[in-house]
């Protein structure tokens, strides 16, 4: 079904299963979709969910903060502390380097293999989203699977945590609809008069 | 007594409890920092050795640790 994909909608998937990776998750779902739209700062759907205030680095937040992490070792703060190490120093400079938790996470050596670039395999509630992406295309009368479709099939999915997400926001899913709609409309009212 | 004689003392502490279980907590606080480094370095297009010469290792010992199977960070440098 990829070849009705545009552009900006297989980079969302291959961006979906890089923010899998990041955050070390052995299924893509529904959220790394979100992660992978909003990871394109030019795309309409992210302008669209920005002017809702929710952009990348908060959706990012917003997962790390949904998902069950693999318990790392936790570190000794207490133990660093006697030797004079700041842990809290520390942590606040790498997080603003590589992302929120990033310093509590077991790093990813060869042996446990999810830093690999194989293929994460989709949750449930992603393939249905997907799928329902192609099914809101249609519907539009529309021809290929843009940005807005994928987000239209994450909404309409509605049980992963794309959508959680997106509600946890304070965003009027509603409303939200409408709007990518209507920028879809637009979209290809363009193209088709051209 | 300050807080830098506190510190001293602690350091200093002669209980191999509280100073293995600081050296524990270091080696851990390590192994993560050098796995963010070494990730953010193969993104950054670094090549193995390069790498291994920062970290004093040999090219052999850092690959080893960090590129084996089908990682993502296998690049064939």
């Amino acid at each position: 079904m990829f070849e009705r994909f545009h552009q900006e909608s297989r980079q969302a998937v291959t961006l979906a299963q890089e923010n899998a990776r990041r955050l070390r998750h052995d299924r893509c779902g529904t959220e790394h979709i979100l992660l992978g739209l909003l990871d394109q700062r030019s795309c309409m759907v992210t302008r669209v969910l920005t002017g809702h205030g929710l952009d990348y680095e908060r959706a990012y937040r917003a997962v790390v903060r949904l998902t069950p992490v693999r318990r790392a070792t936790a570190l000794d703060a207490e133990a660093l502390e006697t030797i004079g190490i700041d842990l809290s120093a520390i942590r606040e400079r790498v997080e603003a380097a590589f992302g929120p938790g990033s310093l509590d996470r077991d790093p990813v050596t060869t042996r446990n293999g999810l830093r690999s670039g194989r293929h994460i395999p989709f949750t449930p509630q992603a393939k249905k989203a997907l799928e329902l992406s192609l099914r809101e295309t249609l519907a539009l009368k529309q021809k290929g699977i843009r940005d807005g479709h994928l987000l239209l099939g994450i909404l309409r999915e509605g049980r992963g945590l794309g959508s959680r997400v997106i509600t946890d926001a304070g965003i009027d899913t509603g409303a939200l609809r409408r709007e990518i709609v209507a920028e879809l409309g637009q979209d290809q009212g363009g193209a088709s008069r051209a | 007594m300050s807080d830098t004689a506190q510190l001293a003392s602690d350091a200093g502490s002669r209980d191999p409890a509280v100073g293995l279980r600081a050296v524990r907590a270091l080696r851990i606080l390590v192994d993560r920092l050098e796995a963010l480094q070494v990730e953010n370095a193969r993104q950054q297009g670094w090549s193995w050795q390069e790498i291994a010469h920062c970290l004093e290792v040999t090219r052999q010992a850092v690959h080893k640790k960090y590129a084996g199977g089908r990682g993502l960070l296998r690049r064939e440098k």
